[in-house]
């Protein structure tokens, strides 16, 4: 159908539901209550007279009415956690993305300006369109929930307001400064000196940092609080800005920020590359996929040791809290995490795999990834083996208790730590391959180098199978502190092997040619798939982060007492999870969709679409 | 037939959110409500100060989150089998009484070798007992392995705060001290 068809048809539409309303309201007009005609001396009946008398106490009534402050109110429904719950977890989940994307934008953007190529600067700007409806869509969540919690939550935000009111008007500056920076980065691309538009990314990238700490602080005082006195008021507010979990957070965040924004864009690219008509565009798509996966698993491998880190903190402020978190209500939700991280890294390595099929004389390689998918597998099968199993009471007699005889010793955070540090190197291993694929190393020490290489993964992998094994023979108190080892021998490897590598292949041979828009599109819904999978797993830690405070508002200091004074049970998380995915898919569809609106050509007159 | 590439899409990500969501499903479901309270009288007897004391620590004192009863191996946090026969002798110069009540009004003062601080202060939110409830708790510690002396009426902190110097008594509580 052509736009001009479409525009004769929506303007009759128009004109047609104006017609109907006018309709509408006179005939509510026509209908309108009249008071009949009544003579003017007034008869007092005794009927008249109660009726009198009853308006007259109600008036009096109302003006006597006291001021009572509410401490809740109902959101109808869903309840109001519910509501709460749906429009926080989307205000972040667009703020994670709002704040990602222009860190790798600005990365990218420099690479290309330092390379002076311009596919890199392409990449970066169509990275960038995303930008503007997620940065509307952000604040308009971040103002309904505000209202909502106003709202509903009045006398905790009066607390809340109580000790961070300072902050608040910086929050809202930077907000202002975070829209002039990111208005003038993406209209401003191509239209300033380089340097100068580098800068503005820069800028944009410095406030969005600072508007992320800031809330950081916010909510997470609510579960360490500090700063305050026995009774809750204010002694310092900067302690309660930097209390215990705040630093941790604000890591933690920015990384899997990056994570995620990284397979959102991923995501952006695997739709325009299955609706890719010609092999150019695929090949465009292909590549920013790519890049978009590559900077999300990068950021993705380290996230574990910063979680280390923020549950440390935890345990550091209160070993109630810590053990609330991993041993009590929630320590089943981190079964269901591994099965979603399980099948990040499975989804990461399988992308990896089918991306060999683009570069020529991968093949050498390939049968290799047979081994690194039973390695793969048999890490994720360990890290999401519960502790105990829900079993009949015959079973469990059997088993001689709640835990299996053998796969019990499978369930504890020693196996675990053990299976997740061998899972990030096995990834780190497909990236390796994949990065060697079509090349061969041409300096005179390849062979100590690939030995060298061989030999470090080979010892990080001994240490942490070891340190694992040993956790089994020692108390708790070391048990815990082996996790550091384990996690730097992992670190220190990765950052090895990828020096030697770098070096290893500069002025390498090529033995073909990387053919970008050559893969199988299955590859493409890998991509989608981890996107909806990094989506979940934040929404449930968020989830987990903020449930751990129990009937609590704020830990210790602010107690809920509303009806929704409980924790819910996993089951029910994780269908509010999944309601809250589904309608953030909903809504980035709408952003992908305006995003490439932009690639259209004008309909002239007289074309068609 | 040829099915529409948006329409995949969205099928992939029902089908992945549906699977997930079916995980959370197959979990053990509990909710967690916020701790009952457990009514104390004065006029209790022995044996239902000993089951309030038990359901205090269950319940509101959230003391089997960390410790255990009759557990032994790797720990995080010390067993509490046996304390009320241990608990005289833990600390020289301190009576069971006046060491249990002392570790529960400050956590922090005897560590137990071959364990980490890491006790809350038990009189304080988000804990928050009352005095009572801690005199129940302290009961039920002693009956594990020892002789029960404190009431509901005892005065056991702050440390001599039930000492009755008319008397001359160092004990701290309870009749038979």
């Amino acid at each position: 159908m052509s736009s001009r068809k479409i525009a004769i048809g929506s303007a009759v539409l128009v004109v047609l539901a104006l017609a109907a309303t006018v309709g509408l309201v006179r005939f509510i007009m026509s209908i309108e209550y009249r008071a009949p005609y009544r003579s003017d001396q007034s008869q007092a009946t005794p009927r008249g007279q109660a009726t009198m008398d009853e308006a007259a106490a109600k008036a009096k009534a109302d003006r006597e009415r006291p001021y009572v402050e509410e401490s809740y109110r109902r959101f109808p429904v869903v309840g109001s956690r519910v509501a709460v719950w749906v429009l926080a977890q989307l205000h972040l989940l667009f703020a994670a993305f709002v704040l990602a994307v222009p860190i790798f934008a600005l990365i990218i953007e420099f690479i290309g300006w330092a390379k002076g190529d311009a596919r890199y600067d392409r990449l970066a700007h169509e990275f960038t369109k995303l930008l503007s409806v997620s940065f509307s869509l952000t604040a308009t969540f971040g103002a309904f929930l505000l209202f909502m919690l106003v709202v509903l939550y009045p006398k905790f935000m009066n607390y809340l307001t109580h000790v961070f009111s300072p902050t608040f008007a910086p929050y809202v500056g930077l907000f202002f400064f975070e829209a002039f920076f990111l208005y003038t980065y993406y209209y401003g691309w191509g239209k300033f000196h380089p340097v100068v538009h580098l800068l503005l990314g820069l800028g944009l990238n410095l406030v969005g940092t600072a508007i992320m700490l800031i809330a950081n602080a916010w909510l997470t005082f609510m579960t360490t609080p500090a700063g305050i006195s026995e009774s809750g008021a204010v002694i310092s507010t900067w302690q309660a800005v930097h209390n215990y979990t705040w630093m941790p957070i604000n890591i933690h965040r920015l990384i899997a920020n990056v994570a995620f924004g990284g397979s959102i864009a991923a995501a952006y690219a695997a739709t325009k590359f299955l609706g890719a008509s010609t092999d150019e565009e695929r090949a465009h798509y292909d590549w920013m996929g790519y890049v978009g996966n590559f900077i999300a698993i990068c950021a993705f491998l380290p996230l574990p040791f910063a979680g280390y880190y923020l549950a440390s903190e935890i345990y550091a402020y209160s070993q109630t809290l810590g053990l609330t978190m991993m041993g009590g209500a929630f320590s089943w939700l981190f079964i269901i995490q591994a099965v979603l991280i399980g099948s990040l890294f499975l989804g990461a390595n399988y992308y990896l795999w089918l991306g060999m099929g683009r570069v020529d004389a991968s093949e050498r390689f390939q049968g290799y990834i047979k081994y690194l998918l039973i390695l793969v597998a048999a890490c994720f099968a360990i890290w999401a083996t519960p502790r105990s199993i829900i079993a009949t009471v015959s079973e469990t007699r059997a088993m001689g208790g709640a835990s299996h005889p053998q796969l019990g010793y499978l369930g504890v955070m020693s196996a675990k730590n053990t299976a997740v540090n061998i899972l990030i190197l096995t990834t780190f291993v497909s990236f390796l391959l994949y990065r060697r694929s079509g090349r061969t190393p041409t300096v005179t020490w390849a062979r100590l180098g690939n030995a060298l290489q061989l030999a470090i993964t080979a010892a990080a992998a001994g240490v942490v199978i070891f340190l694992g094994v040993y956790g089994y023979f020692v108390e708790a108190k070391v048990r815990i502190g082996l996790s550091i080892p384990q996690v730097g021998s992992v670190l220190f490897a990765m950052i090895a092997v990828t020096f030697i590598d770098v070096f290893m292949y500069r002025n390498a041979k090529s033995l073909g040619e990387t053919h970008w828009g050559r893969i199988h599109p299955a590859s493409q819904y890998v991509l989608i798939f981890l996107a909806v999978t990094f989506t979940w797993l934040m929404g449930l830690m968020g989830y987990v982060r903020s449930g751990l405070r129990q009937h609590w508002h704020v830990y210790g200091v602010v107690r809920d007492t509303s009806v929704d004074a409980f924790t819910p049970t996993l089951g029910f998380a994780t269908k509010v999870v999944s309601v809250t995915v589904l309608c953030f898919f909903l809504l980035i569809g709408f952003v992908f969709w305006l995003a490439s609106l932009s690639d259209r050509k004008p309909s002239g007159p007289g074309e068609t679409a | 037939m040829k099915v529409p590439v948006p329409l995949r899409i969205f099928a992939l990500i029902v089908a992945t959110t549906a699977f997930y969501t079916l995980v959370g499903q197959l979990v053990p479901q509990k909710e967690v409500h916020p701790p009952q309270e457990t009514a104390l009288k004065k006029e209790m007897s022995q044996e239902e100060i000993l089951t309030a004391g038990r359901q205090i620590m269950e319940r509101k004192g959230l003391c089997f989150t960390c410790h255990t009863v009759g557990k032994t191996g790797a720990l995080r946090f010390p067993d509490l089998d046996g304390i009320g026969a241990r608990a005289g002798s833990a600390v020289a110069g301190l009576s069971d009484v006046d060491y249990l009540a002392q570790s529960i009004y400050e956590p922090n003062a005897h560590i137990v070798p071959g364990f980490n601080p890491g006790m809350p202060v038990i009189n304080k939110p988000p804990v928050g007992l009352t005095d009572e409830e801690i005199l129940a708790v302290i009961a039920y510690l002693q009956s594990m392995g020892g002789k029960v002396t404190v009431t509901l009426e005892s005065k056991v902190w702050p440390l001599g705060a039930g000492a009755d110097p008319k008397a001359g008594a160092a004990a701290t509580a309870g009749p038979s001290r």
